[in-house]
């Protein structure tokens, strides 16, 4: 039955029971929604009255994450995520991933895998999107009959061995629960060590990487740039943080639905150098904004908090805000923020549009920005956690001269973060800096701290303001009667209807 | 045979009165740098007998390889004035011994900035003109910028010799042609009527005006002659000068001076009589190889030459023996030295124009006395690379005080504010030293007057900055420069290897440095970009950034990149109205172009956002036809707070539209910036907020809301109100013999230029021809105009003002709808413009 293998009810009702659990949140996003009742009802028939079932919807963050805050309002002790997922890792409930099975003609992928391997001279690894992981299996014996007939491909030999040591695994239970292995995945335990520490660690036998779920090794002696990446499934944002990761190497995009092998990515080019952009304009900016984009992600409040300190020791200003999915309304709510930093999942992180007054740039690229003497060699991370681990060290920087502004042009200087402990020490000429102060706020004229980010803080910012906000002031107020108001909606009130 | 010693230079420097700072400016071609060589071979730098081949200053292998002057370069000279050539000099001095900072600058255009430098760090401006060519376009244009700050000229007409050789000129028709290019130098400097500076025009007769032949290394002033003469005629040294210029004429015959040609043949004029004849005699004799002819002569004019010398034949004899006789290097320095000001003089009268901040406190007064003992006032006006790649020596001039090695300084970069801690800082100098041309000397310390250049500083320095001792907190800047040459032409830079990115970053740094008026910045597509005055400026920056800066790593130069504006032809059609996202609040707003002249005179600051209200709405009521009241509503310039486009409010008894002001500037600037058709920055648009409902509540009506409803209903007033482009257009100026008119007005056309004005210079067969170029037209204009004209025209370009392209942009494949798309797609927009349907609401 489609319906039965496609959500994987079997599956997830063994999970379910298994665990032992009674009270199960079931997440969809938008597009499955309608299906959500179906599921449940399945599952119910599967599991008996004893477990009871919540479908969540319309998450407040990407519906890519486990959205644990909704689940833990019911008291929910596990989570089952529908559709396309980030897998990151959760912070506190145990989540079950339902890829859905999406159809692909695994002949027709195999035909464009091969072509490809006779055009390459590299060796090919195959990524692709989870909804394609049910295929993998028949792709591979496939693609090992393809091999075997064809007589020419005997030079082209090494990169298949490549790809068959690479062992894809859509690893499915996080938290103490033995990976669900595709195929010939490692069921060993170093595994879920590398899986929690980052995306690279070296094994014995090779590098391991993982990626928005996928994981592979590679010998040691191989870089990711020795490999051409053959990736299966859309252009979703799985694959922009794929192609963002491994900037450096040959992709092609082979698209299921439309049956086609992609080879221009001139546009994930043009967004690499777009986000090099909004670097050069983060190291400007004075007031950074924290935006959290995830409540569940594990280590989120650490990568928050090391932010704050990043910021803060580069002199700068930095508000976190809470504000769900950001959009431009929302964030031009808080206008004395230069830049903001989006702390969220891998593949939500990447907001770049037009309409914001402010750039929104990643935990990442905040570091690239906000540490003196930093350059961007073109590596590319997109998931905090990698960023936690590698990044710990401090730079120590300590060339103290001027830092160049590609925006402006020239030499700016920066805040000295010591600059505060010196005030301290020199006490005598504490007043004189006072005075100093107070003659910074007349020589600066109010629309350069409003437009053009010189104000150092929201205080000052306030100041700055045209208007600030009703005033206290009622004594000579004269009163005024009150009016009738408009009737009608928003949309065009009465008196407006022509 | 080096004459001096660093030690020895130091000694004159605290000799302020001896001290001259000049720049030797010209059009391109006119001959400055092979003039300086002889000047610097008096110094002994170089040897008497190369002076005029080696091009000393020309430090850079493209320079000399194109023998034109790209960097101006430095150089210190000693000069020792003999006893009695000082006795008519007034000023005050001490001893005889002069030190000459002289500044060799380029006459290219392109490379004006660089002169710009040069003259804010001199007090006296040596006016190179050629004598055939006369004073030519760039001529102008220095003189004007040295003139407005208050430097002070003397002429001298070069390339004497071809006047000779060349062109075989008879002695009256030479003293025309002089006096026609000395009289064209005049009615420039005579505009400039300044109580403080004098009178700056030049007269031969007061020897401000020299005649020289730079190739030759020969030179003299109605001085020189004068004091030959003036013995022999038993008359005053000055009388003498007096007759041997202007109408004045002697007949042998008689031995009689007249104010009038008496017609008699031999009746000549004393100029013509004295010094022209007996200079082509000698020229003749020399060229004929007329020796037992010459030796008499020249030993009546007491010129005596080494026995190895008299060998000489022909055209180097004949160097030699002017050389010898009229050297250049005495001629020039002794004019410089008698009619160019003491740093002590100038600063008494350039304090004005050089410092910001009050006139009567301590530094002024110290600039002002050129005091040594005073606060330390220095002015960087130039970074210059030093050999060890990567850093860079920080070239200025101390107005006031002594700087020295191992000093402290305080560091005010063009944005500081006094008492701001922005663009400040405090370093200490780690060397000071003095620039000999190719060579550097360190100095212990370099007192007021002189130019110096100080390594250490370069990490805090982007490209000038005023220098002051570490406790001066009081200190104003010195007033920053300003250019005559704006940066037009872009191009995007990117490295060949997506590795080599960090030595591009660095290599920007560095490039941005070293010349003043290069500007390294990114665009939003993540581009990096160089812009420059000109084609040939971009060409070498690029070249610099290449080799010097990047080690030699390959980069990708992509085709020069233009950047348009965006205008409004007429007023909107409708007011247009945008809702906010809640659908809560309206903002109603029309689109009209400003007043004409108005965006110039934003531009130019004379009406901007610091204005006081008053004084703005007078000059816009009375210029602009303003009403008063409305002048006084001006919400906000944009973008940038400043730029040339406005928002201004003739809402009447709206609520709550005080709250939303900020919001409403702030998608301003954000709009202003990127204009709805292409992105680019808008120009000389009024933005009339006409009405605004807003809800009730503060918190439906927040920046949130208003922001991004402002930013649209600007774009939809924009686009109701025909919206134009403006594209940037060149003024061209063209000097040819009138045989190449052909191929230049052919070339011009070819690239929709037109000619507004074509002018034959007077008494030469050269005309000079004005034009209007758009600058996107530019690029190969110079080769392709050589081409044409078989190398006889040069043509210079200056930015000179925005012109509307006059088809619409809306309309697809028009030019300007063209246009638009290109530049879409280099930005990596989407291809079609945002319909006004996206911007604009109905109710």
């Amino acid at each position: 039955m489609e319906f039965q293998s496609n959500y994987e009810i079997l599956r997830t009702a063994e999970f379910i029971r298994s665990r032992g659990v009674s009270r199960v949140a079931l997440q969809f996003p938008d597009e499955l929604l309608k299906d959500s009742t179906q599921v449940a009802k399945a599952l119910r028939r599967e599991l008996g009255n004893g477990v009871r079932l919540y479908v969540m919807a319309d998450t407040a963050y990407g519906s890519c994450c486990v959205d644990e805050v909704g689940a833990s309002h019911v008291d929910a002790e596990c989570v089952v995520h529908y559709g396309h997922a980030c897998m990151s890792p959760t912070s506190t409930l145990p989540a079950l991933f339902v890829f859905g099975k999406a159809f692909i003609n695994v002949n027709a992928c195999a035909e464009s895998l091969h072509q490809c391997l006779s055009i390459s001279n590299k060796p090919v690894l195959v990524l692709y999107g989870l909804e394609y992981a049910h295929a993998v299996q028949d792709l591979k014996s496939t693609m090992c009959k393809l091999l075997l007939s064809s007589e020419s491909n005997q030079k082209l030999y090494y990169s298949e061995v490549a790809c068959s040591s690479i062992n894809p695994s859509g690893y499915n239970i996080k938290d103490k629960e033995q990976p669900e292995s595709h195929g010939d995945a490692i069921a060993d335990g170093k595994v879920l060590k590398t899986l929690e520490s980052g995306v690279t660690n070296k094994l014995e036998s090779g590098t391991k990487y993982t990626l928005g779920g996928l994981t592979w090794i590679t010998p040691l002696e191989h870089k990711m740039e020795d490999y051409l990446l053959f990736w299966i499934g859309s252009d979703n944002p799985a694959f922009a943080n794929m192609v963002l990761t491994f900037n450096g190497c040959e992709i092609v995009r082979y698209d299921a639905e439309d049956c086609k092998l992609l080879n221009d990515f001139s546009h994930q080019k043009r967004i690499l150098k777009r986000r090099y952009f909004l670097v050069e304009k983060a190291k400007d900016a004075n007031i950074i904004g924290i935006l959290v984009g995830t409540l569940g992600v594990a280590g989120y409040l650490h990568i928050i908090q090391q932010m704050k300190e990043l910021i803060e020791r580069d002199g700068k200003k930095s508000y976190t805000i809470v504000m769900g999915r950001p959009n431009p309304a929302k964030l031009a709510n808080f206008p004395e923020c230069d830049v903001f930093v989006y702390v969220s999942c891998a593949q939500t992180a990447l907001l770049d549009s037009k309409e914001f007054l402010a750039p929104v740039i990643t935990p990442f690229e905040a570091v690239l920005a906000f540490t003196r003497g930093r350059q961007w060699t073109g590596e590319y991370i997109m998931d905090f956690q990698n960023l936690m681990t590698s990044d710990t060290g401090e730079i120590v920087d300590d060339n103290e001269g001027a830092r160049f502004s590609f925006l402006k042009g020239c030499y700016v200087e920066d805040l000295q973060p010591h600059e505060n402990n010196g005030d301290q020490l020199e006490r005598s000429l504490a007043l004189a800096e006072m005075t100093e102060k107070a003659l910074n706020v007349r020589n600066q004229s109010t629309d350069t701290v409003l437009f053009k980010g010189t104000a150092r803080s929201g205080a000052e910012y306030l100041a700055a303001r045209s208007y600030q906000g009703l005033s206290m002031q009622y004594e000579n107020a004269p009163l005024q009667s009150y009016v009738v108001g408009r009737t009608g909606r928003a949309s065009g009130y009465e008196n407006e209807k022509e | 045979m080096v004459k001096f010693t660093a030690e020895g230079l130091r000694r004159i420097m605290d000799l302020k009165h001896n001290i001259r700072n000049m720049s030797v400016i010209a059009h391109v071609d006119h001959g400055k740098s092979t003039l300086t060589d002889s000047l610097v071979a008096a110094a002994g730098i170089i040897a008497q007998e190369v002076a005029g081949d080696v091009r000393m200053t020309d430090t850079r292998a493209d320079e000399a390889e194109r023998g034109i002057t790209i960097k101006s370069t430095g150089i210190s000279l000693y000069y020792e004035m003999t006893v009695e050539s000082l006795e008519n000099y007034k000023g005050e001095k001490s001893g005889h011994e002069y030190l000459i900072n002289l500044i060799d600058s380029p006459g290219h255009v392109d490379f004006s900035s660089e002169v710009t430098a040069a003259l804010r760090i001199t007090d006296g401006a040596l006016v190179v003109v050629d004598c055939v060519e006369g004073v030519c376009v760039q001529t102008e244009t220095v003189l004007r910028q040295a003139l407005g700050e208050r430097i002070r000229p003397v002429l001298t007409v070069n390339k004497m010799d071809r006047c000779f050789l060349e062109l075989q000129v008879e002695g009256e028709e030479a003293y025309q042609t002089f006096q026609r290019v000395i009289e064209n130098a005049n009615v420039i400097m005579a505009t400039y009527e300044d109580p403080l500076l004098g009178d700056v025009q030049v007269y031969p007769e007061k020897g401000t005006v020299a005649f020289s032949a730079g190739l030759h290394g020969w030179a003299f002033t109605l001085t020189n002659f004068a004091k030959m003469y003036a013995s022999k005629f038993g008359v005053d040294e000055n009388k003498m000068m007096e007759r041997l210029w202007g109408e004045n004429y002697f007949d042998p015959a008689t031995k009689k001076w007249t104010n009038k040609n008496t017609g008699s043949p031999t009746c000549k004029r004393g100029f013509v009589q004295f010094c022209y004849e007996p200079i082509k005699q000698i020229i003749n004799t020399c060229m004929n190889d007329q020796k037992d002819k010459l030796w008499p002569m020249l030993q009546k004019l007491g010129v005596t030459m080494k026995s190895d010398e008299k060998d000489l034949v022909g055209k180097a004899l004949m160097k030699r023996v002017m050389q010898t006789w009229l050297p250049a290097s005495s001629a020039l320095l002794e004019m410089m030295i008698f009619h160019l000001p003491s740093p002590a003089k100038a600063q008494r009268y350039r304090v004005e124009n050089l410092y910001e901040g009050p006139l009567d406190d301590i530094y002024a007064n110290a600039i002002r006395n050129c005091d040594p003992e005073g606060p330390l006032m220095l002015y960087v006006s130039k970074m210059i690379p030093a050999s060890d790649k990567g850093r860079f020596f920080a070239f200025g001039r101390v107005f006031s005080g002594k700087v020295s090695t191992g000093m402290k300084v305080r560091i005010m970069g063009p944005n500081y504010v006094p008492g701001q801690k922005k663009d400040l800082y405090v370093k200490s100098v780690q060397r000071t030293v003095i620039w000999m041309g190719k060579r550097q000397e360190s100095v212990e310390d370099v007192p007021c007057g002189n130019t110096v250049a100080m390594v250490g500083l370069d990490q805090f320095i982007t490209k000038n900055a005023t220098l002051t001792n570490e406790k001066e907190v009081d200190a104003h800047p010195i007033r920053a420069m300003k250019f005559s040459v704006s940066p037009v032409v872009r191009v995007a830079v990117q490295c060949k290897v997506a590795s080599d990115l960090p030595k591009l970053v660095e290599g920007l740094k560095r490039l941005a440095k070293s010349d003043p008026m290069v500007v390294c910045t990114i665009e939003e597509s993540g581009e990096h970009i160089v812009a420059g005055a000109g084609e040939l400026h971009l060409e070498i920056c690029l070249k610099d950034l290449q080799e010097d800066f990047m080690g030699g790593a390959e980069i990708v130069v992509s085709d020069p990149v233009v950047s348009f504006r965006e205008t409004v032809l007429e007023k909107s059609c409708r007011t247009v109205m945008s809702k906010s996202p809640n659908k809560h609040n309206r903002l109603y707003m029309e689109a009209r172009p400003m007043e004409e002249g108005l965006a110039e005179a934003i531009d130019d600051g004379r009406i901007g956002p610091r204005d006081d209200p008053k004084a703005r709405s007078k000059i816009l009521s009375e210029e602009f036809g303003w009403d008063k009241d409305l002048a006084k509503k001006i919400w906000c310039f944009g973008p940038e707070t400043t730029g040339p486009n406005m928002v201004v409010d003739m809402c009447k008894g709206v609520q709550y539209l005080n709250e939303i002001k900020d919001s409403v500037v702030a998608g301003f600037q954000w709009a202003s910036k990127e204009g709805a058709l292409a992105e680019e920055n808008m120009r000389a648009i009024c933005f009339e907020v006409c009405d605004v409902v807003l809800h009730s509540d503060a918190i439906h009506r927040g920046g949130g809301q208003v922001i991004p409803t402002a930013r649209r209903v600007i774009y939809a007033s924009q686009l109701t109100a025909k919206p134009r482009l403006l594209e940037p257009v060149y003024l061209v100026e063209i000097q040819a013999p009138e045989q190449a008119l052909g191929g230049i007005y052919g070339v011009l056309n070819q690239k929709r230029g037109h000619v507004f004005e074509e002018l034959q210079r007077p008494g030469t067969p050269l005309y000079n021809i004005k034009a209007y170029l758009p600058v996107v037209e530019s690029f190969g204009f110079s080769s392709t105009l050589r081409a044409a004209t078989s190398g006889q025209a040069f043509p210079q370009c200056v930015f000179d003002h925005w012109d509307m392209m006059s088809s619409d942009p809306l309309e697809p494949g028009s030019q300007a709808g063209q246009l638009v798309a290109d530049i879409r797609k280099r930005k990596g927009l989407k291809e079609q413009m945002t319909p006004l349907s996206e911007f604009e609401d109905k109710l």
